[in-house]
């Protein structure tokens, strides 16, 4: 599902965030990537969703390979990914209901599908009475579920979320953290970036610990070991 | 269809969200147009008022009374012959004692001291116009030739010759002064608008950012800004016709007191409505799309 061959990322800076990562992601997948500040997970998602390109090395998603994408094909890869950000980056000025309906909306849904379809998310997530509220009307917690349900609003293949829970207290981390494994368990491939040692050892799945740009572990139902 | 739909929609609704920031854009917008407006009927009522007082001026051409109709023919025929001629007029002797004894009808002691004389004293007067006030020197030049010379009385050219020149400086100096402002206006104008609406998206680049993540196109972020630089073109220069016609209504009449020759405003802006407003729509539209496409250059690039 998601190949990464050799990949290195080296900022006009001069900073080297990621140095010669080889990596490979099934489908259905559920992958903690973990490190400390700095280590270079932000990178490897602002990679996989062609925020940033790699300096050198070979990126697929679904055989796809975005290395050198082209700024017109961005928008399509990213209708393929559902991402989740720590600080939900939710538009201010929609509702619920407006938001998760943007994302149907800028890839050409039809009006009926996406009045099928944003009630169906927003009862995945629990928010089903908040469809008019406007994010500064809403917890952190319901939030950061109003960005999950964007990011699954297309139906993605894969769910990367960069530390999610970040800005969460430990009730809404839970909560957060049993949707994206309902997620899973509907087939969708999910990335989880944290720092969070509980929520990672709590969900005794693939762990791949980077250290300075490298990575330094990857095993299946691994634990936090930093 | 359906983006396009999308687009006109998701610019509805940034405008009325941000009504205050739509609000100053449309207000300043308009205040440019209004004062390029005012600027340009500066220029135009200048050019009116020269024009009004070019048409006062003319050469009177008094002639001995011993001319002959032969003699008048034929400065008749060579003065027209000159391309700066526009009109010409001949009063015959009776015409001319007409004419002086209505203007001094009301000084008895003028008209007396005329019938004492007996005879018609006054000779054929002719009155040329040229296109220019500077083209009388060329015409009285040519009626300098010995031939004519003495079958002419007088001039009535010098008294104005002066007042001419003056007015010719002024209408240069008004010209180039003009022209002058309206580039420093249209720089200025340029600048804020440019940057009232490199804020407003400035504004947004948070929004801008987050729509490009969830994988909207260029085009669909794009679009809700030119339909609202549409909209607020639309809406300035709406604004800005009412107020001048408004406008108008009222300065129209004291226009008509100080410009005789019957010049209204109204009827010039009515006369070069689609053109005049057409080209500074266009130009606000321009103006407003590309500011907002090189505000957000940055922004696309996530």
């Amino acid at each position: 599902m998601i190949k990464l061959s050799g990949v290195s990322k080296i900022y006009k800076t001069g900073t080297s965030a990621l140095r010669n990562i080889n990596l490979n992601i099934d489908a259905g997948d559920f992958v903690s990537i973990v490190g400390q500040s700095g280590t270079g997970k932000t990178t490897l998602v602002k990679l996989l969703i062609a925020e940033e390109r790699p300096t050198k090395g070979v990126i697929e998603i679904g055989g796809w390979n975005i290395s050198r994408i082209g700024s017109g094909d961005i928008p399509f890869l990213r209708r393929q990914i559902g991402v989740v950000f720590q600080d939900y980056k939710l538009l201010p000025k929609r509702t619920v209901y407006e938001n998760i309906a943007f994302a149907l909306e800028v890839a050409g849904e039809s009006r009926k599908r996406i009045h099928q379809t944003v009630p169906q998310v927003l009862d995945i997530v629990g928010l089903g009475d908040k469809s008019s509220s406007y994010p500064f009307q809403l917890s952190g917690g319901e939030q950061q579920r109003t960005a999950i349900a964007r990011s699954l609003v297309h139906r993605p293949k894969i769910i990367v979320a960069d530390e999610p829970t970040g800005n969460l207290d430990t009730l809404n981390t839970g909560e957060i953290i049993s949707i994206l494994k309902k997620i899973n368990e509907f087939g969708t491939t999910v990335i989880l970036v944290t720092h969070n040692r509980e929520v990672v050892n709590h969900l005794r799945r693939r762990v791949i610990t980077l250290q300075g740009g490298e990575i330094i572990n990857d095993e299946e139902e691994g634990k936090y070991r930093l | 269809m359906h983006a396009l739909l999308r687009v006109i929609k998701f610019a509805l609704q940034d405008l009325g969200r941000n009504i205050s920031l739509s609000f100053m854009t449309v207000f300043i917008l308009t205040l440019m147009l209004l004062s390029v407006n005012v600027l340009w009927s500066l220029d135009v009522l200048t050019r009116q008022a020269v024009e009004a007082v070019k048409n006062q001026i003319d050469v009177s051409l008094y002639f001995v009374p011993e001319t002959t109709d032969k003699n008048i023919t034929d400065i008749k025929a060579y003065i027209v012959a000159f391309p700066e001629v526009t009109d010409l007029k001949l009063q015959s002797r009776e015409e001319v004692l007409q004419s002086f004894k209505d203007k001094h009808k009301s000084q008895p002691e003028v008209i007396d001291a005329l019938q004492e004389l007996g005879d018609n004293p006054f000779g054929p007067t002719m009155i040329i116009k040229t296109k220019e006030p500077e083209d009388y020197k060329k015409i009285i030049a040519a009626l300098n030739a010995p031939e004519y010379e003495k079958l002419i009385e007088a001039k009535s050219f010098d008294n104005h010759e002066e007042a001419i020149t003056k007015l010719q400086n002024i209408t240069n100096r008004i010209e180039k002064i003009g022209f002058g402002l309206a580039v420093l206006f249209a720089a200025i104008s340029f600048l804020i608008i440019f940057n009232t609406i490199r804020v407003a998206i400035y504004t947004q680049r948070v929004e801008i950012s987050i729509k490009r993540l969830v994988g909207a196109s260029n085009w669909f972020i794009r679009g809700p800004y030119i339909v609202e630089s549409i909209i607020f073109t639309i809406l300035s220069v709406g604004a800005t016709i009412a107020i001048i016609f408004g406008a108008l209504q009222w300065i129209d009449p004291y226009l008509a007191v100080i410009l005789p020759n019957g010049f209204s405003l109204t009827n010039y802006y009515y006369s070069l409505i689609f053109p005049l407003f057409g080209i500074q729509a266009a130009a606000v539209l321009l103006l407003t799309i590309i500011s907002s496409s090189l505000a957000m250059r940055k922004q696309l690039k996530v």
